[in-house]
C-alpha cells in the first residue's frame, strides 16, 4: 500500500508539471492565434486530428530521439521522470492549445479588442485575457492532466517502468496485469480514477471561488 | 477579482514548486552518488518476483547501493534497446536472437543462470490428443490437424518474444505453417494475456512453466491444463549478458551483479516460489551448465 502511495504521488506530479509544461507554451500560442491570426484556421484543426494521436507512436519517437545513440542522447534523460514529463507534455500539447483557443477566441472578442483600442499593451491584454478566461483554463489543464496521467505508451517508453524510479500508475497497471494480480490492478486503476476527479472537483471549487 | 487571480497565481506556483521538489527529492535517492543499472529483462523473470527479490538480496551480500533499474520488457525489445546503447545488462531466453546480437558485438560475457520448461497447455478435454504425443513436434501437428477440422484453436505470442521465437522454430521443424489459418490466432500481447485469451477460447498455447504455474495458483484459467512437456526439446534457457558499449562504475557493478547470479544467486532461485507454489518457477543453472550449454547451441542452429 505504501509503494501504491508512493506510486500515486510521482503520477501526480510527473502528470501536473507536464501540464504546467504544456500551458506555458499553449497560452501564448492560443492567445496569438485567438486575435484573428490566420494561422489558426489551419494549426487549430490539425490540433483537434492531433487529440488522438496513439501514445505510443509519440513514445517511440520521443525514445529514439533520446536514445543514447539519438541526437539528443548526450541529455541522458532516457528512462528518467523528466522524459515522461517531455513526452506527456507534447501528447496533450494539441489538446489544451484546442481548447484553450476556443475559450480566448470569444474572450478576445468580448474584452481583448477593446482593452487594445483602449490602449493596452500586448502583455496587459494577455494578462486581462487569462483574468477573463481563467475557469476555460483550468478546465483545460484537467482535461490535460486527465489525458497524461492516463496515458500509458510515453511512461513505458521513455521511462521504462523501473521501480522506485519511474514507475506510475499506469505502467503498474500494466505489469499486475501481466503478473496475473488483477485486484492490484484494478485497485490502482481505481486509485487514478479517485485522483482524476478530485482535482476535477477541486477546479469546480476554485471557480466556484473565483466567482465565475 | 484581482486579489484572487493573484492568489490562484500564487497557489499555482507553490504547487509546482512542490512537485518539482517532490520530484527532486525522488531523484536524489536514485542519484548522484547512487549509480543506477539499466537492465532489460524479460516480463516473466520480472513478473515472477524473482528479480526484485534477488537484486535486494544483491544490495546486502556486496554492500552496493547502486539501484538495479529492471525494465520488463520482450527478449526482441530488450536486445533492441541493449543495441541503441539503452541498456547495461540483459536478461534473455531466446537464444538464436541472442547469437544474431552476439555476432553484431552488442552482447558480452554471457552465462546461463537460470532455466525452466516451456509447457503446452490447452483445454482439459483435449480434442487435439496433445497429451497423447510422444515428441514435441508431434504434439504441434496434432494441433495443427485438429485445427484444420475446426476442432482445436492455438494461440500465438506474435511479438517476437522468447516464447515466440521457441513457437515458430518448432512449427517451422514440423514442415507446417499455420500462419493465415483462422484457428491459429496471434494475440501480440505478454504471456499472461495470451494465457487468458487461451482460457477464453479453450484454445492451446505453449508457456513458460513458470508463468502458467502462478496463474493456475491464482485461479485464472481455470480451463487450461498442462499437455506436453518435455526436459530438453522444451528446455527454456535463460541468460545474462553485459552490453558492450556499458561503461564506468555501472560497468563494474552489471558484472558484481553478473558473478552474483551465476554464484550465489544460484540458491536462491532454486528455492524461489516453492513455498507458494509447490514447485520452483526457475531452476538453478549451476548443476547442468555443460548440458545447458550444448542445448543453447542447439537450438541456435536448429533455427
Amino acid at each position: 500500500m505504501n509503494e501504491a502511495f508512493e506510486i500515486t504521488i510521482r503520477s501526480i506530479c510527473i502528470s501536473g508539471l507536464a501540464t504546467l509544461l504544456s500551458l506555458t507554451a499553449s497560452i501564448p500560442l492560443a492567445y496569438y492565434l485567438s486575435k484573428g491570426s490566420k494561422a489558426a484556421k489551419i494549426l487549430i484543426p490539425t490540433f483537434e486530428a492531433l487529440i488522438g494521436v496513439p501514445t505510443v507512436f509519440i513514445g517511440l519517437l520521443l525514445y529514439m530521439l533520446l536514445s543514447i545513440r539519438g541526437p539528443l542522447g548526450f541529455l541522458r534523460l532516457l528512462y528518467t521522470p523528466y522524459a515522461i514529463i517531455i513526452g506527456e507534455s507534447i501528447l496533450i500539447f494539441p489538446l489544451i492549445t484546442a481548447i484553450l483557443y476556443r475559450v480566448m477566441h470569444s474572450t478576445w472578442a468580448t474584452y481583448g479588442e477593446l482593452a487594445v483600442t483602449l490602449g493596452a499593451s500586448d502583455e496587459q491584454a494577455l494578462i486581462l485575457m487569462i483574468k477573463q478566461a481563467l475557469p476555460g483554463i483550468i478546465a483545460a489543464a484537467i482535461m490535460g492532466f486527465s489525458r497524461a496521467i492516463g496515458e500509458l505508451g510515453i511512461a513505458l517508453l521513455v521511462g521504462g517502468n523501473i521501480r522506485g524510479y519511474t514507475r506510475v500508475l499506469t505502467t503498474a497497471i500494466a505489469l499486475e496485469v501481466s503478473k496475473g494480480s488483477f485486484e492490484a490492478a484494478l485497485t490502482l486503476g481505481l486509485i487514478l480514477i479517485a485522483t482524476v476527479l478530485s482535482f476535477s472537483a477541486l477546479s469546480r471549487i476554485i471557480e466556484r471561488w473565483y466567482g465565475l | 477579482m484581482n486579489m484572487k487571480f493573484k492568489t490562484i497565481l500564487t497557489i499555482f506556483l507553490i504547487v509546482s514548486l512542490i512537485m518539482v521538489i517532490v520530484l527532486v527529492i525522488g531523484h536524489q535517492n536514485i542519484s548522484p552518488e547512487h549509480v543506477k543499472v539499466r537492465i532489460a529483462t524479460t516480463t516473466s523473470l520480472y513478473a515472477a518476483g524473482l528479480l526484485d527479490y534477488l537484486a535486494s538480496k544483491f544490495r546486502e551480500m556486496y554492500g552496493h547501493d547502486a539501484i538495479l533499474a529492471f525494465m520488463p520488457l520482450g527478449s526482441g525489445e530488450a536486445l533492441r534497446r541493449a543495441e541503441n546503447g539503452d541498456a547495461c545488462l540483459v536478461l534473455v531466453h531466446a537464444p538464436s536472437l541472442e547469437k544474431e546480437y552476439i555476432s553484431k558485438g552488442v552482447l558480452i560475457d554471457g552465462h546461463i543462470f537460470a532455466y525452466n520448461y516451456f509447457v503446452i497447455v490447452g483445454p482439459k478435454e483435449d480434442p487435439a490428443g496433445v497429451s497423447q504425443s510422444g515428441n514435441v513436434l508431434e504434439a504441434f501437428r496434432r494441433i495443427y490437424l485438429a485445427g484444420e477440422v475446426g476442432k482445436a484453436k492455438f494461440i500465438s505470442r506474435g511479438d517476437r518474444s522468447g516464447t515466440h521465437i521457441r513457437e515458430l522454430m518448432i512449427w517451422n521443424l514440423t514442415g507446417l505453417n499455420p500462419r493465415g489459418k483462422s484457428w491459429y490466432i496471434e494475440t501480440g500481447s505478454g504471456i499472461g494475456k495470451t494465457l487468458l485469451v487461451a482460457d477464453e477460447f479453450n484454445a492451446y498455447t505453449l508457456s513458460d512453466v513458470g508463468t502458467f504455474l502462478r496463474f493456475k495458483g491464482e485461479g485464472r484459467i481455470p480451463n487450461l491444463v498442462i499437455l506436453y512437456t518435455n526436459d530438453s526439446e522444451l528446455i527454456n534457457i535463460y541468460s545474462v549478458y553485459l552490453v558492450n558499449s556499458c561503461n564506468g562504475i555501472e560497468r563494474s557493478i552489471a558484472e558484481d551483479f553478473i558473478n552474483f547470479l551465476v554464484n550465489n544467486a544460484q540458491e536462491l532461485i532454486a528455492k524461489y516460489g516453492v513455498d507458494k507454489y509447490g514447485q520452483p518457477l526457475f531452476y538453478p543453472a549451476k548443476d547442468r551448465i555443460e548440458e545447458l550449454s550444448k542445448l543453447w547451441i542447439k537450438l541456435v542452429n536448429k533455427d
